[in-house]
């Protein structure tokens, strides 16, 4: 008998493994053997490492853990330290991973060798050449006038380095998404509340939410993506008994997360809001307290509409206005608002012969047409539901409680209100304005449980802007900044696409020359498609920086620059997830594949050659300036700096021991709880710092007086009222036979267009549909995949656009609407040719649909047609 | 011994499909191949429609049916509870598939090389090649092809060869190095959660016993080890909805 050890036993086992091996592969012809492709993975020694760092693909850098397989990336896992997502990954953040290694990639820098406007042909160029081009282009138009060189992004990973420092070193003109996002609704914030964000619920104390929108199971909010919120939102229902009302035409947008849905028709979202404002006041739901202290409803308002002003004191400095008068109940007089004991909130006035009242009786005036009944004929919602919503918020308020949080007695008002993408509509920014008011009128916001926006309670810049619109004459710069046509505007791409095609309509004289577009791609990611078909050929020169060749790139692109995907060092980004801070850093998981570099990198030799990069006002001096590195960490203003020597001095500028090591090693930098004497807007010092929040908006309707004058056509300054108004919506005049509308809306697989470049995540999503009701379809006569044409039409113009595709059925959806999620429609690289349209293809801007402080509407009227 | 099981919360999962892709990466497995499925469902009509999610992975019965039928041996229950598949072993018949009533066999018509073509990206490119060393896909884990346990036969799937069977492992070769699978691990809600079930104190008992919950086709027998707590059982009414691209492209 032959006495075998146990390694030879597993030996001769492998050998009979081997034999079958062998058998199968005969047997079967194409058979593959399930041995291991690669010699390397039979090595003994396999070299397994993991690399922290933070997601590329989505929108808030998660926390990830890279496992690396002999230097080769192979899984994406989350950071359990990271707050932001706890040690998860969303779909998006575990596919990346096929981005890093995808062959059609732009693998070098290209230069175009054919003409503009339609499919690009390109060669392979050296990055010092490819950037001595770009220099060669731009450095004449710095010369002639910063301003004419665009520099324009999508979304920017460091803005600090990108948004800020470029910026500032090139003197360029910036240009964001602009309204194609929630711009309309962060503006709507800045100018009611003073703070940065739109509206988002505390969750870890809210009972009941009012939510908008496709968020809940596909995108999450403005300041956390998805994953943090609905992690926060589920611990919410578990732990609070959190409800949620779910405004939506589509039911898929909450799902089973939805207590109750309310299948609003699109765009009628201020109308119910209204009807809120006026049944709240009307069942007594107001926190009186709060509006007399820190809004401006008590300031008495005159005849002529402008606010009642006392006199300016001694000490006024230049620009300052008079205090604004209110009624002293204990005094019987009108007295400055800080003065008063107990100013009045209803009633009228006489203030030195003229009749005054204060805002919030104009306000209660305003609101009493928009009835429940009135709200139910243009929303769709029986009055009862919005009755029972205006009664069971008013009550979940809890007005005049309070809770100890932090050892502070704060205001608690459990009732949230989410509007993120709410504002993407022709009427956002008012409609946004007229929610925060619901949630004014019981004293939710900056309370315990209630309105929450920032992570802390800021005030942003543009709220003391907004005291006063710069409305001027003409000529205006290409984006129309302080226009009579957009007197609230921050750069729109729409507005720009618009004048670049008839500057003199608006009064334009300098069109931009030369434009850098920062990830962005504008072709298939904003509406319409066609106005930025007629647009951007007319850029004397235009480089692009994208990991892919970009439908713009394909069309537009001189020179397109190959960044790296995670491959790179990049941030710094936040961690916070609203109650706990932190920072973190993206490090790269591999050396740059192919011949594509990071960002920051590019920017440092692109400044270099167009000579700001050294120097007083250089882009090294605008980084040591936007990080901040001070002192002995600032970079010396004449030596190119290494990336990862700037995330070095970075880190231990910020008091990290080991400097970027602390991140290699632990991957997130935790901060601490964020006290709630910074997260509530009533426990900061002084309450809301100081900002007096705006029911009345004064300065809108001055606005719109000085509009008027400079012969602004009404389509411009109707919407700029002091409080929102209804009006029907421009798209609802389109013919009757245009008898559907079309949403767009976010899938949780896809985030921009960079995601529709992996195969992975499209396979998780399906390809693009026309989401409709079967009612519908049987009365059109069409079923589940049969191909139709979806035809809009622009209700002024009359143009009529078409794109194809099938059709799903499904329950979820109001049967006079239908929908398509926005991505897809793309066509570079070739495979994705075959996913379908973009619904971006068929909406429309300009006049009518890009409305008040550029507001892009996301609803058109279509009429659906056998295919 | 260990007796593994797991606990799907359908009262927080949103559907977003991350476990299935946290499997696919995990698992190297081919386009329109998903161990982990979720379905999207609605059932009612409008307005008064109601959705759910639901994902499933195999249920890995401890009463099996594919067990029972496979005349080679290749479909086995180990001690722990795991359902596996012996690649080498498995003659591709196909019984298996018919016999589970849960649906989560996927038979390998294709090579792995064509599997991954169909996704349109050419992984065999030269500069890509010469960072991975020619590994398909380039996130190839290594781990797949081990053998797993104290059985020692290839369990893991790593092969996603023509005429072999294929289905979820409890992600085998991470329980082996005492991680939990890749769904759960991936969970951005905390819904999908794994481990051991003989263990009265241990977390997933615990979480099993203070939730009312369900398996799938529990008339059948079939004794799955997979719970479902919240939510509720699909019905003749439930229509699914938004299916992923199921069917092989190009």
């Amino acid at each position: 008998m032959v006495d075998l050890t146990r390694r030879t036993f597993i030996k001769g086992s492998a050998a009979v493994a081997g034999g079958t091996l062998a058998a199968k592969r005969f047997l079967f012809g194409g058979f593959e053997t399930v041995e291991p492709t690669n010699k390397l993975l039979l090595a003994q020694q396999i070299r397994e490492d993991f690399v922290n760092t933070t997601c590329w693909i989505g929108k808030q850098d998660c926390g990830i853990v890279a496992r690396r397989i002999d230097g080769r990336v192979v899984k994406l896992e989350g950071l359990d330290a990271h707050p932001k997502n706890k040690g998860t990954l969303c779909p998006k953040g575990v596919a990346q991973i096929a981005a890093v290694y995808d062959p059609q990639r732009v693998k070098t820098p290209l230069i175009r060798t054919n003409g503009k406007g339609g499919p690009g042909e390109f060669r392979a160029a050296t990055w010092d050449e490819a950037l001595e081009l770009i220099a060669s282009k731009v450095k004449p138009v710095l010369e002639e006038d910063p301003k004419l060189f665009l520099w324009q992004k999508g979304r920017s990973k460091a803005k600090v380095f990108y948004d800020t420092a470029f910026v500032k070193a090139t003197g360029a003109t910036k240009l964001g998404h602009g309204a194609y996002c929630s711009d309309a609704g962060y503006r709507a914030l800045e100018y009611t509340l003073g703070t940065h964000a739109v509206l988002h619920p505390d969750f870890k104390h809210s009972k009941y939410i009012l939510s908008w929108g496709w968020n809940i199971t596909n995108a999450g909010g403005n300041k956390t993506c998805w994953i943090t919120w609905p992690q926060q939102m589920l611990d919410a229902r578990e732990k609070n008994g959190l409800k949620i009302v779910h405004l939506d035409p589509r039911l898929r947008s909450a799902g089973p997360f939805a207590d109750k849905w309310v299948p609003i028709k699109p765009a009628t979202d201020m109308a119910f809001a209204l009807a809120l404002c006026r049944e709240l006041i009307a069942l007594g739901h107001l926190d009186e307290p709060y509006l007399k202290t820190y809004t401006n409803s008590p300031e008495l308002v005159g005849p002529d509409g402008l606010i009642v002003r006392g006199e300016l004191p001694a000490d006024a400095e230049e620009g300052d206005q008079p205090p604004a008068l209110v009624w002293d109940l204990a005094t019987g007089q009108a007295v400055p608002h800080a003065e008063a004991q107990d100013p009045a909130l209803t009633g009228e006035f006489d203030v030195d012969g003229v009749p005054v009242k204060p805002a919030f009786q104009l306000f209660t005036e305003h609101v009493d047409p928009y009835t429940p009944e009135w709200a139910s004929d243009i929303t769709g919602i029986p009055a009862d539901d919005i009755r029972e919503i205006a009664a069971e918020f008013g009550e979940n308020a809890n007005i005049g409680a309070s809770i100890v949080v932090d050892g502070v007695e704060i205001p608690y008002r459990p009732v949230g209100i989410m509007a993120y993408h709410m504002a993407q509509q022709e009427l956002g920014f008012q409609t946004v304005r007229a929610m925060t008011m619901v949630s004014m009128l019981v004293g939710a916001p900056g309370a315990v449980g209630g309105q929450l926006s920032d992570f802390t309670w800021k005030i942003y810049k543009n709220y003391a802007k907004f005291e006063n619109l710069k409305v001027e004459e003409g000529p205006y710069d290409f984006t129309l900044k302080n226009s009579k046509f957009f007197p609230i505007n921050t750069g729109f791409p729409g507005i720009v696409a618009k004048v670049m095609q008839d500057p003199a309509k608006y009064e334009v004289e300098k069109l931009p020359k030369v434009a850098i577009l920062h990830y962005v791609n504008p072709l298939t990611a904003f509406p319409s498609q066609k106005d930025f078909l007629d647009s951007y050929g007319k850029f004397e020169f235009v480089a692009v920086l994208s990991p892919w060749l970009s439908e713009t790139a394909d069309y537009f692109a001189d020179v397109v620059l190959p960044t790296a995907t995670m491959e790179k060092y990049e941030g710094p980004s936040s961690a916070s997830d609203q109650y706990i801070d932190g920072k973190a850093l993206r490090l790269p998981v591999m050396d740059p594949l192919f011949d594509s570099r990071g960002e920051i990198e590019i920017y440092i030799d692109l400044c270099e050659k167009l000579g700001v990069l050294y120097g007083e006002d250089g882009y090294i001096a605008q980084i040591n300036k936007a990080l901040p590195l001070e002192d002995e960490f600032a970079l010396p203003l004449d030596e190119k700096p290494d990336v990862r020597d700037i995330f070095d001095r970075w880190s231990r500028m910020e008091g990290l021991e080991g400097g970027i090591e602390y991140f290699e090693k632990n991957g997130v930098w935790i901060k601490g709880e964020v006290a709630a004497t910074k997260r509530y807007g009533y426990a900061t010092d002084p309450p809301f710092k100081g900002a007096l929040h705006r029911l009345y908006g004064e300065s809108l309707l001055v606005a719109q007086r000085k509009q008027q004058e400079l012969g602004a056509d009404e389509v411009y300054w109707r919407d700029y009222t002091a409080f929102p108004t209804w009006r029907t919506p421009t798209f609802e005049q389109s013919p009757a036979e245009y008898d559907l509308t079309l949403i767009s809306y976010h899938l949780v697989t896809h985030k921009q267009s960079r995601t529709s470049m992996i195969p992975l995540l499209t396979e998780l999503s399906g390809k693009q549909r026309l989401d409709m009701n079967p009612e519908t379809a049987r009365r059109l006569g069409v079923g589940e995949g049969d191909e139709v044409v979806v035809e809009s039409h622009n209700a002024l113009t009359g143009e009529t656009r078409q794109l194809r595709t099938v059709v799903a059925l499904s329950e979820a959806f109001r049967p006079d609407v239908v929908g398509m999620p926005h991505h897809f429609g793309g066509w570079s690289p070739e495979r994705n040719k075959g996913l379908g349209p973009s619904p971006n293809e068929i909406f429309y801007t300009g006049e009518g649909y890009m409305v008040c402080t550029a507001d892009q509407s996301f609803h058109v009227k279509v009429r659906v047609l056998k295919g | 011994m260990a007796k593994y099981a797991m606990a799907i919360n359908l009262d927080r999962c949103q559907g977003c499909r991350a476990c299935m892709e946290a499997c696919k990466i995990e698992n190297n497995t081919p386009q329109a191949v998903f161990w982990m499925y979720v379905f999207r469902t609605e059932t009612g009509e409008f307005p008064d429609t109601k959705m759910s999610f639901m994902p499933r992975p195999c249920q890995h019965c401890n009463n099996p049916p594919c067990v029972k039928v496979c005349p080679v041996g290749a479909r086995f229950r180990r001690g722990d509870g795991i359902v596996l598949t012996d690649a080498d072993r498995c003659i591709g018949c196909r019984y298996c598939e018919v016999a589970c009533p849960y649906g989560v066999n996927y038979y390998n018509w294709r090579t792995p090389t064509e599997a991954f073509a169909a996704y349109d990206v050419d992984f065999t490119d030269p500069e890509v090649e010469a960072v991975t060393g020619g590994v398909i896909p380039p996130y190839k884990n290594p781990d797949l092809d081990r053998p797993q346990g104290d059985e020692q036969r290839m369990t893991a799937g790593s092969a996603h060869s023509v005429g072999v069977m294929e289905k979820c492992t409890f992600c085998v070769h991470r329980v082996e190095k005492g991680l939990e699978p890749a769904c759960a691990e991936v969970c951005p809600v905390h819904a999908i959660h794994f481990g051991d079930v003989e263990d009265p104190e241990g977390p997933l008992s615990t979480y099993l016993r203070e939730r009312a919950g369900f398996q799938l086709l529990e008339e059948l027998g079939t004794d799955p080890s997979v719970y479902y707590v919240g939510g509720g059982p699909p019905t003749a009414e439930t229509r699914e909805i938004e299916r992923p691209l199921t069917e092989v492209q190009r």
